[in-house]
This record gives structure tokens, sequence and C-alpha cells, in this order.
């Protein structure tokens, strides 16, 4: 006679040696591996990382005479920084033992609100940089020629009769400030495709997860 | 982590920590691994435990949620496991005394998504459906016909027709 899946379940460990309690060793060395912990490790090594490349763009800029850049850098990059080491403490704070749904939410609520959170922030950082770039090169070396100067009267000289607006020709400003609204309007989209290189994997597991505790939750779906 | 707190409080369960673990990995490194995580989870999230509900079932849920977490890690780690190339089977050494229907069923188990697994084995455990839900964090409604599904799923791997 066929045995059912529970008699198998049952018998099975009367007869195997499946409940042999394995020895615990070194369990305060045993790093904490899951997924949450190791989100916030990557966020902390990332927030550090925002920290030091401030200060290692600005200490290059000084050095290749572009530190008008390195500024502009370090004052977008610090807020950045910032902000995300707030989001890390709301981390830290997810509660492990309640259940499989409420903590995945839980998580799944923290990342979308530190995504909402960078967007907005991205819509001002990614211009802000640009402008430090553009800042850089134009301005040069503190005390020294500026560079962007040499540019606009060499371009004076070529077009006499171009249209001026506060002393900067007026397509190019144009362009520029176009380029740097477009910059804002897709600084959302540039943001998710950096966000989904370093956690792209890690956040589509959540969501195939999530998708299936929810489909356990609705009637229609059985 | 205090023997005592050990002995007289994970101890107790530590089949059913054992179950959980062994469902969500193929190899014996790895549930050793899950089982100390477990361990170590349980000890740390000790001042949590509001007692609205069992003792032994809020470890199934940790231990639940601890294995869950620990295979979404091993799934997203770029450092490739032994186990993810091997083939979902028992380690050899330990299936001597092993019913050959029971390795079988643990193998088809590991085949399920990782929702399903916690749902059969809570109901292998002979949790209710009220239990289930509450672990699983939905209603008990929707239990009878997931582990309905889940039954047939298991019988259609045993009898070889799906992988």
């Amino acid at each position: 006679m066929e045995r059912s899946i529970e008699s198998i379940w049952k018998e099975g460990f009367l007869t195997s040696e499946e409940l042999v309690v394995p020895k615990i060793i070194n369990l305060y060395d045993k790093k904490s591996s899951h997924l949450v912990d190791k989100f916030a490790r990557m966020f902390r090594i990332n927030v550090k990382g925002i920290v030091i490349g401030a200060f290692v763009v600005l200490l290059l800029s000084w050095l290749v005479r572009i530190p008008y850049m390195g500024i502009g850098f370090f004052i977008a990059l610090i807020p950045l920084a910032y902000v995300n080491y707030k989001l890390m403490k709301g981390l830290d704070q997810i509660d492990k033992t309640v259940n499989s749904y409420s903590y995945l939410k839980s998580f799944d609520t923290w990342l979308k609100e530190m995504i909402s959170i960078n967007q907005k922030f991205a819509r001002v950082f990614y211009p802000f940089v640009l402008l430090a770039v553009l800042a850089g090169y134009w301005f040069g070396p503190i005390g020294g020629d500026m560079p962007g100067e040499a540019f606009l009267a060499g371009l004076k000289h070529q077009f006499p009769d171009m249209l001026l607006i506060f002393g900067y020709p007026l397509y190019l400003t144009l362009a520029v400030l176009l380029i740097l609204a477009l910059v804002s309007i897709f600084a959302g989209r540039i943001y998710m495709f950096d966000l989904n290189l370093v956690y792209g994997r890690q956040i589509q597991r959540l969501k195939d997860i999530l998708a299936d505790l929810e489909e356990l939750r609705k009637n229609s779906s059985f | 982590m205090s023997s005592d707190f050990y002995t007289s409080s994970i101890l107790p369960h530590a089949a059913i920590i054992i179950k959980i673990c062994r469902a969500y990995t193929n190899t014996e490194e790895d549930f050793e691994d899950y089982y100390q995580e477990v361990c170590l989870q349980i000890w740390k999230s000790r001042d949590n435990f509001q007692e609205q509900s069992e003792w032994s079932t809020w470890v199934f849920r940790l231990s639940l949620n601890v294995s869950l977490s620990l295979l979404k890690k091993k799934k997203n780690n770029h450092q490739h496991f032994a186990s993810d190339y091997s083939p979902v089977e028992l380690p050899e050494e330990r299936t001597d005394n092993t019913d050959d229907s029971f390795k079988q069923l643990y193998n088809a188990i590991r085949k399920l998504s990782e929702v399903d697994r916690g749902v059969i084995l809570l109901y292998l455990e002979e949790k209710s459906y009220q239990e289930i839900a509450d672990i699983m964090g939905t209603n008990p409604n929707n239990i009878g016909v997931r582990i309905k599904r889940i039954k047939e799923r298991l019988k259609k791997i045993l009898d070889g027709k799906i992988n």
C-alpha cells in the first residue's frame, strides 16, 4: 500500500540520523549573515566609501589643479553620506522575530524609502556634480589663469557676433542648462541603474519571495 | 550564548530547527552553518519574545526567517558554495540508516519554493492552519488550499513526473 507523505515524514525521523544535533562551535564568532545584515554591511561600507571618496577627490583635484571640482564633489558627497547614514540606522531596527511576510515587508518598506529619498537627492546631486566638473575645468587652479576665460575669449574672437547673456554665449549657456535639466529629470533613473548594479540581484530575490508570500495571502489566487 | 540558555530554551526545540535547516540546505556544512546561525539569532532576539505565542512557535518562525534570509544570501553571493553544483541529496554518510522514501521526500521538499517548504514543514509538524498562517503572515483559509497544492506537487516529484 502506498504510504502517505505524513507517515513517511513521521517514520523517517524515527529511523534516520537526521535529528542528531550538530555541535555549536564558535557561535560568537559566527557572523550574522542573512540578507538584511548583508545589506547593512554593504550599506555601511558604501557610506564610508562616499566619505573617503569625498576626501580623495578633494585631494586629487588640488593635485591636478582643478580644485573647484574637488570642492564641488566634497560639498555634494558629504550630505549624501549623511543622508544614507541616517537611513542605515533605520535598517538596523528591523525586527527579525515577526512573521516571514512582515519581516520581509519591513525590509521592503525600508528599501523603498531609501530608494525614494536617494532618488530625490539624486535630482540635485547629479546636476551639482556635473556643475562641479564644469567649474573645475572653467576656473582652473585657485589664483591661476582661468581656462574658461581663455576659451570664452577664443570663442568671441571666432564668432564676434554671437549673442551673449551675462557675458556668456547664449546658446552655450542654454545647452548647459538643458543638459543640467535633463540630468535632473532623469536622475531617478540614473540612480536606479546605479543601485541595480550593486544590489540588483538581492532586490530581485526579495521581490520574488514577497510576490510568493503575497500570492499566499490572496484568496482569489487559489 | 550561555550553555544554560542553549540547554533550556533551544535544545528542547532542536528537532524542529534541524528539520527546517535540513529543508533549506543540501550539504552537511551548510546545514551546520544554518543551525548555528538560527541558534545565534534565537539568543540575540530572545528579548523580543512577547509570550503572545508559544515559545516553540516563535522558535519555528525565527528559524524559518533566518533560513530564508541565509538562502537568499547564498543565492546572491558571488562566491559559489559547493552545494550550488551538487545534486540535491542527503550527504551519503548520514543516509545509511535512512529510509529511501524518507530520503526522497526530503529531496522533494527541497525542490519546492522557499515559501512552500516552510508551509509543508509546518504542516508535517502537525501545526494547525491558524498557527501556520500566523507564522507565515497569511490567513488560515489560504493555507488548506496551498497545502493541497504542495502535496500534489510533492507527489508528482516523488512519482518522477516533474523534477
